[in-house]
């Protein structure tokens, strides 16, 4: 009487842990992502010219380029500020011969573009944002076209500066 | 004599943690983890439904900053795996499926894309692995 008890007890015992009703298992992966700082400007155009022109008939010259697009793409903090300037290296110089740096003036569009006249003496703002993003804009140059301008090709290079807060 | 064989389920993952490093966005559009081996042992009934599921923490989180953790997607191969899918922290998503016990292995990758628009930081979320074996 009694083994036939133990067998009984033994046989609910296995019924019951094979119907154990789950198994699991957690595992947990962390995933970092370093986003730094970066900057990226390009321009459609690497050169503008000015072609001759009467003074009397066009008083202001558009670059031959037309209007050129700057791309500048940017990561900064939240609220970072964003900056792109020009600044001339020099005056317009056609050997000892030169017109100032400050005869050239642009339109912009573009949001956060702004107008400007270029400066060999100090960085002009060309646009100004807030935050994060790509953002695309143009530049139209303008030559101021005076009678009392030695003849020559004029040069200068201008440099613009992308920087991110 | 009786032999016991219950539900058992263990999960190994060949990296506890993953690291995307800072990278130019137009070089670098996407960022890639390298594969992240999922070994899966599990004892269940014939034919029970063994399931692997994922489930993020929150959204990828630097600070006050955040990138969508939908964006952060995943490709895996292997029997069972799928294919692919995309993080969530509402809903745990199924990264692999299976009938049967069994001893499935497989890998996974995560993408993120690299956007301009994220703010700089140090983003991290944690991926929560669940092998559930009836």
């Amino acid at each position: 009487m009694r083994r036939r008890t133990i067998t009984a007890a033994l046989f609910v015992l296995a019924l019951v842990t094979g119907r154990a009703p789950f198994a699991g298992q957690t595992q947990n992966a962390t995933l970092n992502a370093s986003i730094n700082g970066q900057a990226r400007l390009s321009l459609s155009s690497a050169a503008l010219t000015f072609p001759d022109a009467d003074p009397d008939t066009v008083p202001s010259i558009q670059a031959a380029q037309g209007p050129i697009t700057l791309t500048a793409k940017a990561r900064t903090s939240p609220n970072g500020s964003i900056t792109l300037t020009v600044q001339a290296d020099d005056h317009l110089r056609s050997g000892v011969n030169t017109i100032p740096a400050s005869t050239i003036t642009w339109v912009a569009s573009g949001a956060g573009f702004n107008n400007g006249t270029l400066s060999a003496a100090s960085a002009q703002i060309v646009a100004a944002w807030t935050g994060s993003g790509a953002r695309s804009g143009t530049q139209t140059f303008f030559f101021k076209n005076l009678w009392s301008y030695a003849t020559g090709t004029y040069t200068l290079t201008m440099t613009y500066t992308l920087s991110a807060a | 004599m009786t032999a016991n064989v219950n539900a058992k389920a263990k999960l190994t993952l060949g990296l506890a943690a993953i690291t995307f490093a800072d990278a130019d966005p137009d070089v670098t559009p996407l960022y890639t983890s390298a594969p992240v081996s999922v070994d899966v042992k599990a004892r269940t009934t014939a034919a029970g439904n063994v399931v692997l599921t994922v489930l993020a923490s929150g959204d990828l989180d630097s600070g006050s900053s955040t990138i969508p953790v939908t964006t952060l997607t995943w490709a895996a191969t292997g029997a069972g795996f799928t294919a692919s899918g995309a993080n969530n922290s509402t809903a745990a998503q199924t990264l692999g499926q299976w009938s049967g016990s069994g001893n499935p292995s497989g890998s996974h990758t995560l993408s993120l894309p690299n956007l301009w628009s994220y703010n700089t930081g140090t983003y991290t979320v944690t991926l929560n692995y669940t092998l559930t074996a009836p």
